[in-house]
């Protein structure tokens, strides 16, 4: 019987201490029951194999044990699909959007720049740990509020009428259309009126002056502001997105976006002209403007990634009826790192703005000619002007 | 129809028919300790009548049954090994009577439906 011993001492193990010896009396006279029963019908002692088959039918110790024990879970059925619901949403909003930080600063960022290997190792470890992070937390939080609803019974509490009304997600609320409209409106006379002429401002001996291509800007911009007014009056009189309107926003606001990302980098800024201020100084501060507006691109560009994506996610939802809230996050988050990468690379591919980091033996030319040979004062040489 | 269909079919039959059986399985066990039995062979006594049950299943069923004051238990030396025996309490005699009633009333309804939908059907 030393198989049966080790069979009851393994489920003793899983089993309350209070409640040990008892249990494991109960059940080894009920399987010594059963083996006397198989004896007398057999004429003969059971060998070892004939009764690892009877524990074996019986189950595994672990399992066996467990039936004794109160059912308990740490999340229960009544959280468990807000819980995976929740889980869906936090892992791509909080994972993602950290992993791209990430990959961002590594690739970008001078200061954590690294090379391939050593970004696709940390990249590895980098998901598992914000991943955990995230799942950890909200487990956590669910299983206190699986605790707190067993002693309060706090969710019994609730009142039908404070139920949300139920909303048609097509339905294309009056009140912003009309905001919409009168946005437009208010930007097409400002946009006339204002930015018509290439010169921008010519008042007290101060100019702006915008380069030729400004032209083209103008008209696109007015036309896309003159395309929105016509939808949203058209949404004033039959509020839903269907799939030709919500295609028309798409349309409408991918050229609108390409022309800012064109204009983001087309050094658009011609001239300035300030009282006072010498030519080279004006040019320089010309030349900034223009170059940090080019900067600003990858920003630009996940900007309307962001609405790109919102204006597919609508489309999608018009023309199917439905639209998952999972893929939906997912699309915008791979349009964004798409669209992050699209602006980094661009920006890199801005053509040369008159300005470039000196080297160090360049920086020790200067500084030989300006204070040995001018005999001038050095403050600190951060690059040389080229334009 | 396809093997894997008939499979299919199956397991859902099995696993409502042990759904429908789990709550009658209580009341089986209440009727039978009407007179004292130890575990062994009150299951075996289920068995005879065509309510078997695992032996997984009937001892915690036994000590919730007695946690709650329906069953009473006395551990008692019987062939030379010592045994577990269960019968019913006071508390469980009564309860057990509800059950009945409360049996009898859900048999009725049933066959009330049920003889209903043959007639609708024929």
């Amino acid at each position: 019987m030393e198989l049966l011993d080790r069979y009851l001492h393994a489920i003793k193990f899983w089993l309350p201490r209070d409640q040990q010896d008892d249990i494991v009396a109960e059940l080894a006279d009920d399987i010594r029951s059963q083996i006397a029963d198989e004896e007398e019908r057999l004429g003969r002692k059971l060998n070892d194999a004939e009764l690892a088959a009877i524990l074996k039918q019986r189950g595994r110790p672990v399992l066996v044990a467990n039936r004794y024990l109160p059912q308990r879970s740490l999340i229960g059925p009544m959280w468990f699909p807000t819980y995976l619901f929740i889980l869906k949403i936090v892992v791509p909003c909080y994972v993602v959007p950290w992993l791209l930080v990430w990959i961002g600063l590594k690739i970008f960022h001078p200061f954590y720049h690294s090379d391939l290997g050593a970004l696709a190792g940390g990249l590895w470890g980098t998901f598992w740990s914000a991943t955990f992070m995230a799942v950890g937390v909200v487990t956590l939080i669910f299983a206190i509020l699986e605790r707190v609803q067993a002693q309060t019974d706090f969710l019994g509490d609730w009142d039908p009428r404070k139920l949300p009304a139920v909303r048609d997600p097509n339905r294309i609320p009056r009140l912003n259309s009309i905001l919409e409209l009168a946005a437009n409106v208010v930007f097409i006379v400002w946009w006339i009126n204002g930015l018509w002429s290439q010169t921008l401002f010519d008042r007290a001996g101060v100019r702006i002056v915008l380069a030729p291509v400004w032209k083209t800007f103008f008209w696109i911009f007015l036309l896309t502001a003159s395309a929105n007014i016509i939808l949203s009056a058209a949404s004033l009189f039959y509020p839903y997105w269907t799939r030709l309107r919500a295609g028309i926003r798409l349309a409408i606001d991918s050229i609108g976006m390409i022309a800012f990302c064109w204009l983001a980098r087309s050094h658009i800024l011609a001239e300035i002209n300030v009282p006072n201020l010498s030519a080279a100084r004006a040019a320089e501060i010309t030349n900034a403007i223009n170059v940090n507006m080019a900067k600003s691109l990858p920003l630009v560009v996940i900007a309307c990634a962001i609405i790109a994506s919102l204006d597919v996610f609508r489309l999608v939802r018009a023309s199917t009826g439905r639209a998952r809230l999972v893929p939906g996050l997912a699309l915008i988050v791979v349009l964004i790192a798409l669209a992050a990468g699209a602006g980094a690379q661009a920006t890199a591919a801005t053509p040369a703005t008159g300005f470039a980091l000196a080297s160090s033996p360049e920086i020790r030319e200067l500084l030989v000619d300006h204070v040995d040979v001018q005999h001038r004062n050095a403050g600190t040489v951060l690059g040389i002007r080229t334009g | 129809m396809p093997q894997s269909t008939k499979n299919e079919t199956f397991d859902v039959f099995e696993n409502l028919r042990l759904e429908l059986r789990r709550g009658s399985l209580i009341l089986a066990v209440l009727a039978a300790l009407r007179s004292e039995q130890y575990g062994y062979t009150l299951r075996k006594i289920l068995a005879d009548h065509g309510m078997a049950i695992d032996e997984g299943t009937l001892y915690p069923l036994l000590r919730r049954l007695e946690t709650q004051g329906l069953l009473k238990s006395q551990w008692r030396e019987e062939d030379k090994r010592n045994k577990r025996f269960y019968r019913l309490s006071p508390e469980g005699k009564l309860i057990l009577k509800q059950l009945w009633t409360e049996w009898q009333g859900i048999d009725s309804s049933l066959n009330e439906i049920l003889k209903e939908r043959t007639y609708g059907t024929s």
